[in-house]
């Protein structure tokens, strides 16, 4: 039984909690529950704007949560407030290579800082908020392209 | 336990199967980049290799000079296999189509290459790999049988044979692979000379 949930967590999806500051105000930094879809991302190809878990580049055992800005191929202005680099330093995403950030910018240690990230890290996609149950959502993509 | 058909019993155990599989990997290894260590021209078969997934990151971290299987950073869908040339915050004297001459290892990465410089897609095309993209570590070879085992080098008495001759080239290789590196102290010191 207890192998068929490893299995099931493993492949399909799991609930996972949050910690940290730095995905706020998407993800509260504490108590809270969100469900990790491990299936999707292995056939269909992630898009900019969805939150992703992955490993971190930094230390193999930590799972760390981001939004995806840029895809390979992109061209990504570092950091446009210009604290952490100079906002006019621009890198073009090589292959296989996502660019990701977190929501809050001051307290997240991201992209800006390690550079682009090899796209096989990624270890699911956050598909649901399931705790607490008053504030259960579903995280869907809110990317929207200007013409 | 009693399974009346055989199609019970194999769902009650292939949850078992898969978890052992999760622990220890079978794969066989295609292409030349680690000739001559792997699937070297004088064997008519390619190597089959039994890896270690569960070690790699909980009971032993990885060493320099460990063969491992990882995903390609640039195409997640692609295994590789190759050699750990040095770990976080070593100096590595790189190879040709690397522009720079030397590269610290950043912290929580690995320089990898394959043992076959000319055909070989490795940490000096695409830099530094992260340590959680190397999934196992290459236990001993299983196929084809005469060279079942370890991958230790063990030099035969003989001096004039063919054998003899790829020990010494092989010890030689690994002499001039540790040259180019320049090892950390000890990893603490390296972190807080980074940050």
């Amino acid at each position: 039984m207890a192998r068929l949930l490893h299995l099931l967590f493993e492949y399909i999806g799991r609930p996972s909690s949050m910690s940290g500051p730095s995905m706020f105000p998407t993800l509260a930094g504490e108590n809270e529950l969100v469900f990790e879809n491990r299936i999707t991302y292995r056939f269909k190809p992630i898009e900019r704007g969805d939150l992703v878990t992955l490993k971190s580049p930094l230390d193999p055992g930590r799972i760390i949560c981001k939004r995806i800005i840029g895809l390979p191929g992109d061209v990504i202005c570092v950091d446009p407030t210009g604290k952490v680099a100079p906002s006019s330093e621009h890198v073009l995403l090589p292959q296989g290579h996502v660019w990701i950030t977190g929501d809050n910018a001051a307290y997240s240690r991201d992209s800006r800082t390690y550079g682009p990230v090899s796209m096989s890290l990624i270890q699911g996609k956050l598909s649901h908020r399931i705790w607490p149950l008053s504030r259960f959502t579903k995280f869907s993509n809110p990317v929207t392209f200007l013409d | 336990m009693v399974f009346r058909t055989p199609i019970r019993s194999l769902l009650y155990w292939s949850p078992s199967v898969i978890c052992i599989a999760h622990t220890v990997s079978v794969k066989q290894i295609s292409g030349r980049s680690m000739q001559p260590t792997l699937n070297p021209d004088t064997s008519a078969w390619r190597d089959i290799a039994v890896f270690d997934q569960f070690s790699t990151h909980i009971m032993r971290p990885c060493r320099r000079d460990d063969i491992v299987a990882l995903r390609s950073p640039v195409d997640s869908k692609r295994m590789l296999v190759k050699r750990i040339v040095a770990l976080e915050g070593d100096l590595v004297k790189t190879r040709p189509p690397c522009a720079e001459q030397e590269v610290r290892v950043p912290p929580g990465h690995a320089w990898i290459e394959g043992d076959e410089p000319f055909r070989t897609d490795d940490s000096n095309l695409f830099g530094p790999v992260p340590l959680g993209l190397i999934e196992s570590r290459l236990m001993f070879i299983i196929w084809p049988l005469n060279r079942f085992g370890s991958l230790a080098v063990h030099i035969p008495k003989d001096r004039s044979s063919p054998a003899f001759r790829r020990a010494m080239d092989q010890l030689q290789k690994e002499k001039i692979r540790h040259s180019r590196v320049v090892a950390a102290i000890d990893s603490g010191s390296i972190h807080s000379s980074d940050s």
